[in-house]
This record gives structure tokens, sequence and C-alpha cells, in this order.
């Protein structure tokens, strides 16, 4: 157990870790009908998916928060790592890791082996890849945009936005075979091609998605109803997104320009150039509430069907995938020793994959996941500070939580509160590779 | 606000894919008889595109026992039968990847467009293909 | 008009009121369904839903205060069919004539609220306590200016010399559209309006239903309620929604078109009775059901101040329109 509040000068704890650390752990325990504490999840209406939280109230006004996570841990990397798997048959765990950014897994994941095996990628396999991406993008932000309208007790526009989004899934179906789990990526390209009588079927979507877009901007930034619930709501200001290491539309409402797409460009994203989309790009200063994270998620659509426009223009021919027979891919695989790190610009955010194979070995020794919600975790203590229990799922929403891909387990060791700092977490992270390596 | 938008939902059907019969029959198979022989309706299911990932469908004679698929396979839904050197696929484990397709060197495997697979026994004959 | 008379309407009324009631809580399901491009329940679904919950098992949480928790949906259910008694029906009077007016009706139409509330306190939840301080501070907030509509019409026609003023029956009877200028005419808009606005907050529909705001509470204070109190509950909500909507036909546009047409008698009757009917149904239509699909769910602050600054300024701006076009027209 170690003491709270102990100061490194070689690892400061940031203001704003601080400022959260003090909203679970500071409020102090008021007289009898002072405050009381409201338990949300881990299952409620409120969430899609399991999490708890505990508020303390005073009234309407929320003085503590504290977030407990565990409930969807599922040892994904753990079959991956120690059940004797081969890389293929890991993809596709790593594509069932979340159902809504089902893409974004295995494009790091694909990107992380194939940087320690060495694999080459054909041009047009990245092209590919960008296209789903960018769809799947579509599809992730519209599904968001209906669960926040439904979590501001809007449900017309839940099931109006819910039906637009048929048009992209009809499409994805249309390439990929299935609405959600595109098995597209594989070790060296894709799986399989976009060929030129679907482009007639993919212009007409895009076409209609353009069309609805100024509708759909109406629909969500213009309304009365919905502006009184998201303005000034759930406000997470440019230093407190930067010290919590938020990623994705979480920071750039904020006004912080990251996007990995930007930053360390990947697949065929450095022909496209794409920009961090800001509120700023909407004519708005950015307050990082939950208004400027509609903005952003909106904006991020029209910006794909840009990319999506783009690179079909633009494909180039070629070979989808560089190594096609499955027995040389394996052979490959299994000779291949080094690590790779994959990135992607997942719709949540920034999604890493580690890898690190061992020759003679199928299964890779080390396989770990940082999913963007991880990051984001942190941001909702600032957010959640001094605000009503009715903004309570509107702002649990607004960072796009999803649960299945962040959960880690969460031990409790005898009901005491542990804190470890930046070199103690180093120290363990050596232990657990000299474990490993034995 | 969005009024105009709701009112004019009125002009248009619904967005709802509807279920094959209104209500519940008291036996399904005695309704699709019937809905065979004309004196039914029913409403179809939504149909699939081309290259849809359903159920795995065995071509038996092109098979020659190779196991590449049941290497790749990540749910473990292929089954080797020594003795005929073919194979046996419990279709309720699988993930529909089509990994073992691609797998394949003879091409003895392809996903057809079949989705209705619901069932009652994992084992069914239904969910078995060998 | 003999006690059994009166008993035998009486009857005709409440058994009648709950099934109208529960009709057109299945239209709006449906209408609300279409608008959302579903296909929606069928329009009987409310009874069987209040058939299915007066089956199922009755859960009191060992937390609650039993009796209260009890008490509360009959005591809902108790006011709000008692409510239909003094409604007036298109062409026939109130079936309580005389025996109670529009105050009694404003009363009648809070209890149920309070008693929801007072059943979530009971209830012993977190959720159902936070629900219930909500419904008392909206109650508090949309009874000013529901008081100051009903105030401005029985003022205006007391003036007129027609009494007594509050009965319903006489507000029925004499729309005051005709009897007023052109600043009447707007002060009156201006009071159907803010009556308009008042009914989805007094039935707790989106953008008001704070109360028992789903996604945030979990049903606030109806989440400890199942089986028969829930359906008691569900059957207040039915016959208020009745009630309210009425209410607003009766003050506002109680006008019959038998007279039109030029039907006399049993006829006549029957057809402004339909016609009330449909009036309710379309005052449910336009201030429950498109209100309650168009828009989001409000906050408990935003309600508050929204009623008690801009509701009763807005009210008291109808009834000074009233006041002045008395004194202009003398």
């Amino acid at each position: 157990m170690r003491e709270k509040n102990r100061q490194d000068p070689e690892d400061p704890v940031l203001p704003a870790v601080e400022e959260a650390r003090a909203l679970t752990c500071g409020v102090p325990e008021a007289g009898l009908g002072e405050t009381f504490a409201i338990p949300i999840g881990p299952i409620h209406p409120a969430l899609k998916e399991p999490i708890r939280f505990t508020f303390r109230v005073r009234g309407e006004r929320i003085v503590g928060v504290e977030v407990r996570t565990g409930f969807a841990h599922r040892g994904i990397e753990f079959m991956g790592m120690r059940q004797g798997r081969n890389l293929i048959q890991i993809l596709y765990l790593s594509e069932r890791i979340c159902g809504i950014c089902s893409v974004s897994h295995p494009i790091a994941f694909t990107q992380a082996v194939e940087r320690a095996a060495g694999i080459e990628v054909p041009p047009r396999a990245q092209y590919i890849r960008v296209i789903i991406s960018e769809l799947e993008r579509i599809h992730s932000h519209l599904l968001w945009a209906g669960v926040a309208a439904h979590e501001l007790g809007f449900d017309t526009l839940l099931h109006l936005t819910w039906r637009v989004r048929e048009k992209v899934l009809d499409i994805l179906e249309e390439l990929t075979g299935n609405r959600i789990d595109y098995a597209i990526p594989i070790f060296g390209g894709v799986r399989r091609d976009i060929t030129p009588e679907q482009y007639p079927k993919i212009w007409e979507a895009l076409r209609y998605y353009r069309g609805l877009l100024e509708e759909l901007l109406d629909a969500f930034l213009r309304d009365p109803t919905v502006e009184a619930r998201t303005r000034g709501v759930g406000v997470l200001e440019p230093r407190e997104a930067e010290e919590l290491c938020a990623v994705g539309p979480t920071a750039r409402a904020s006004g912080l320009r990251k996007d990995v797409r930007q930053d360390r460009p990947y697949l065929a994203y450095p022909d496209f150039e794409v920009k961090a989309l800001t509120p700023e790009d909407f004519g708005l200063t950015p307050l990082g509430d939950v208004y400027d994270k509609m903005v952003v998620r909106l904006l991020e659509v029209r910006q794909s069907l840009d990319i999506i426009e783009r690179a079909l223009e633009a494909m180039p021919d070629g070979p989808i995938t560089s190594l096609p027979k499955i027995p040389a891919l394996l052979a490959h695989l299994k000779r291949a020793e080094g690590e790779g790190l994959g990135w992607h610009e997942a719709p949540r955010g920034e999604v890493i994959h580690y890898v690190r194979l061992v020759s003679g070995d199928e299964s890779p020794l080390v396989w770990k996941v940082k999913a963007p919600t991880y990051s984001n975790l942190m941001s909702w203590y600032p957010m959640f500070e001094d605000q009503e229990i009715a903004d309570i799922p509107i702002i649990a929403a607004s960072i796009d939580p999803c649960i299945c891909c962040m959960d880690r387990v969460h031990l409790v060791r005898s009901g005491k509160e542990e804190t470890w700092t930046k070199a103690e977490l180093l120290r363990l992270s050596w232990e657990k590779t000299r474990r490993m390596r034995r | 606000m969005i009024f105009k938008t709701l009112f004019s939902q009125f002009l248009s059907r619904p967005a709802t894919n509807r279920f094959p019969a209104k209500y519940m029959p008291k036996s399904v198979t005695t309704f699709l008889a019937q809905v065979q022989a004309g004196r039914d309706e029913i409403h179809p299911p939504v149909s699939v595109p081309p290259r849809f990932r359903g159920k795995i469908a065995y071509a038996r004679e092109k098979c020659i026992g190779c196991q590449l698929c049941i290497r790749v396979c990540p749910a473990q839904v292929i089954e080797f039968k020594p003795a005929v050197k073919k194979i046996r696929m419990h279709v309720a484990r699988c993930t529909f990847c089509a990994q073992c397709v691609d797998a394949c060197p003879v091409n003895a495997l392809s996903l057809s467009p079949e989705f209705l697979l619901a069932d009652t026994n994992r084992n069914s004959p239904a969910l078995t293909v060998e | 008009m003999s006690g059994w008379t009166i008993f035998g309407q009486a009857l005709l009324v409440l058994v009648g009121g709950g099934v109208v009631g529960l009709v057109y809580r299945g239209l709006d399901r449906k209408i609300a369904a279409r608008m959302q491009a579903r296909i929606g329940p069928p329009i009987r679904q409310p009874f069987l839903d209040v058939g299915k919950l007066l089956v199922k098992e009755t859960v009191i949480p060992r937390t609650a205060v039993s009796w209260l928790f009890a008490a509360a949906p009959f005591l809902a259910v108790l006011a709000s069919f008692t409510a239909l008694l003094y409604l007036p029906l298109g062409p026939f009077p109130p079936v309580l004539e005389g025996h109670g007016d529009a105050i009694l009706v404003l009363y009648l139409l809070a209890v149920p609220a309070l008693a929801m509330a007072l059943g979530g306190f009971a209830s012993g939840s977190p959720l159902g306590v936070v629900g219930a301080q909500r419904e008392l501070v909206m109650l508090m907030s949309y009874e000013f200016p529901l008081a100051v509509v009903l105030v401005a019409i029985a003022w205006r026609l007391s003036v007129r010399g027609f009494a007594p003023a509050f009965s319903l029956g006489t507000l029925a009877a004499h729309p005051l559209w005709t009897s007023v200028g052109p600043l009447g005419v707007i002060g009156l808009a201006v009071l159907f309006l803010v009556l308009l606005v008042v009914t989805p907050a007094e039935l707790a529909k989106i953008p008001f239903d704070i109360p028992e705001a789903e996604t945030e509470i979990a049903g606030g204070l109806m989440v400890e309620y199942s089986g028969t109190y829930l359906a008691l509950f569900y059957l207040a909500d039915a016959v208020r929604t009745v009630v309210m909507a009425g209410l607003v036909v009766a003050l506002f546009i109680p006008h019959g078109i038998a007279a039109a047409v030029g039907l006399s008698g049993a006829a006549a009757s029957a057809l402004d009775f339909l016609f009330w009917l449909f009036k309710v149904f379309l005052v449910m239509v336009a201030a429950v059901t498109t209100v309650r699909v168009g828009m989001a769910r409000l906050k408990v602050d935003q309600i508050a101040r929204g009623f008690w600054l801009w509701g009763t300024a807005v009210a008291l701006g109808g009834l000074l329109l009233l006041v002045l076009d008395k004194v202009v027209r003398g």
C-alpha cells in the first residue's frame, strides 16, 4: 500500500490528474442528508456496456464520481498469446474485440505484425483498407449520434439516424460480405478487391450521404432542445485534455489538433493529407463541451466522404496482397522475429497494437492492445464535475465509450486504494517481460 | 425544427423489415407448407448481396484432406476425419470469417448466402456440414 | 336527478373514460411510431399492457414504506377517474355538475402527480427519490401558468354575467372567442398556447418527462413499481391525458357542429359527442404526441426556469390582454 499524494520530482503528477483524483477520494463524507450516492451501472439504460459509476450528489449537483471497470474483460490478449493460436487465428480474435470499431483493431494488428515480420503491403491494398476504415468511421459516428440523441430523450433522432446508417452498412455488406466484422485486412494486404462493378453503388451511397448531411447537421446542431441540453455541458478544457491524454474526437473537440492520420500517417493516408478537425472548422470557438464533440463527429463524417471519394478516384492497380498463398504466409509468420507497433485512428481515437514475435513459435510472445477509450477514461472526471444528474448519460456517451475495447482487469486487494507512479509501472512491465521470456 | 421531417414520414413506408408472418404460427412447418401452396403469404427475408458470408458450403469431392482450413480456423469449427481424409464442420461455432475458404488450395469451400441458421440443438444435422 | 341516475351515468363515464384513455394511448403510440418511420404497436396494445401487468407479481422493496408505496397508485387512479366526472363531454354536461368546479378539477389533476411523487419517495430507491424530487419541482412550476389561464377565462366569463363562472359546464357552454374584441382574441390565443405547453408538463411527457427520465434514472419515480401498481399508474396516466385534453377543449374549443349541419335531438348529440372525441384526439396529437416525438428532454432547472419566468409572464400577458380588451370595450 502506498501513501497517496506522494510527489516524485522526476515524475510530477499533472494538475488535471490531481483534480481527477480529488474528485474520487477527496470528497468529505458530509453530515447525514447532505450528499448521497447514486449508482449508475453496471446495468443501466444510459449505458450501452457495463461500467460502474458511483456519483456523490448534493440535490442534482454532482460532487464526486468514481468509475469501476472490469465487467467486460474477456481475456482476449491471453487467448491470443497463451492458447496456441497462430497469428491468422488471432486476427479474427482482434476483430471481435469490438463490434463498432471492428476493422480498427485488425488494421492496427496487421500493421503491427507486418512491421514485426517485415511484410510489404501493395498500394492497392492500402487504399482498400483506407476506404473500409472510412466507411466504418461513417457508420460509427452515425451510431454514436443516434445513441447520443437517445440519451437526451430524443428517440426520434435515434430511429431516423440509424435508418440513415443502414445505407453505409449495406455498402459494407456489398463490399465485404457482412455488416460488421468485415474480415478485410490480412497480413500483407486485403482479402477482397473492390471491383469496378461495385463502384457505382459506392458512388450512390456517397451521394446519398452528401445529400443528407445538411439535414443531419440541422437535426443535431441547430435543434433548440438539443442545444439546450449539450451546450456548456461536460466541458473538457484543452489543458485537461492534454494532461489526461485524451485522444480522438474527445481531444479534438477541446481544440487539440491530434489525429494519428495527420501526425503519423500510415496505410495510404499520406496521399490524402488528412487534417485533424476541430470545432474551429465549423466556425466555433472550441469549448470542449458535448456540443463540440457532436460537431467534430459530424464534420468527420463529411471528411470521410471526401477521403473515400478521393481514394476511389486515385485507386492504384496491382495485387491486393503480397502473400496470397496461405501456407507461405503461415510459414513466413512462423519464421518471423521482432516486435512491431501498429496504430490506427479508430472512430474513437488512437488504437495501438503491440506485437512481439519469436521465430519458431506461431503465437506471439506479447500482444498488447491499447484501445482509444482507455485513454479517454480519465477525461470523464473533469467532465462530470459540477454537472447535474440529468447530464450524466450524455456526458458518459460524449466520449463514445467502447468499454469492450477498453476493459482491463480491475484488481481490488483487501479494499485498499493503491496509487502507482510511472516509475513503478515501468518496473512492473519489466518484471512481466522477464516472466514471459522464461 | 424537425417537425417537417416527422410529418413527411407519414408519406413513406416504415423502415422496419417485417417478420415473415404477423403472428407466430402454431406450427412453422405447416405455415411454410401453406405458403408454398400459395394459400398464405410471407414477408420474404431481406435479400443479401452476392458474396455474402453465410453458412459454409463444402464440396466433398474436391477435398484433398490437407487440413489447411483447420490450421487457420479461429473458432475450431473444423474436425478432421482421418479415416476418409475429409472434414466435418460444426456451424454452431463458425464466425463466418471465410478464412478457410481463402486457405483451401482446391476451392472446396465457399460461403453460401444462407443465414437463417437458428436451431435448438448445436449438433443438429442442419448445423453440421460434412 | 336521482342519485341512481347520477350513479349510472358516473359508471358509464368512468368505464368509458378508461376505455377511451387506453384507446387514445394506443393511437398516440401508433402515430408516434409512424413519425419515427416505425410500424408501432397495434392500437389495442395498452389494453394488453394493463392486462399483462395486472397478472404479474407485485414486488414491494424491503426498504420501501410499504403502506404509502401501495396507496400511491390507488390515489392516482381515484383522482384521475374522479376528474372525469367533472369534465363536460361535448354536448353532455359534466356528470357531477353543480357539485364541484374547475378549481376542483385543477386539484384532481395535481393529485396523481403528487401521488407519484409520494410513491417515488416511499420506494426506498435513490433513483426514485431523485425522480420524486423532480416531479415536485415540476409540479410547482407549471401550476402557476395553469391557474392563471383558468382564472383568466373564468374572470372574463363572470364579467359577462355567466354564473357560476368556474363551473366547467358554464365554461364549455359559452366559448369566449365571439364575445371579445381583437385584443381579447389575441389574449385568448396566447392563453390557449400556454395551456397547450402546460399539457405535456402536466402529463410528464417529453420534453417534460424528467421525473421518469428513462435514460437518466431508469424510470425515476416509477422505477420500483411493478404488477398491479404499475397497471394502476398506467391507467391513471391514460385517463389524465383524456382529462387534460378535455379541459383544453372545454376551455377553448367547446364548439359543436350539429347545429351547423342542421341536425337535432339524439342525432345531434351523437354527432357532437363524436366531434368532441375527435377534438380531444387532436389536442392530444398536437400537445402530446408530436411534441414528445420532436424534442429532446429538458432538464429540471430549465423547466422550472422556463415555466416560472416565461410561462408565467406569457400567461399573465394573456390575462392582461383580456383585461385591456374589457376596458377598451367598456
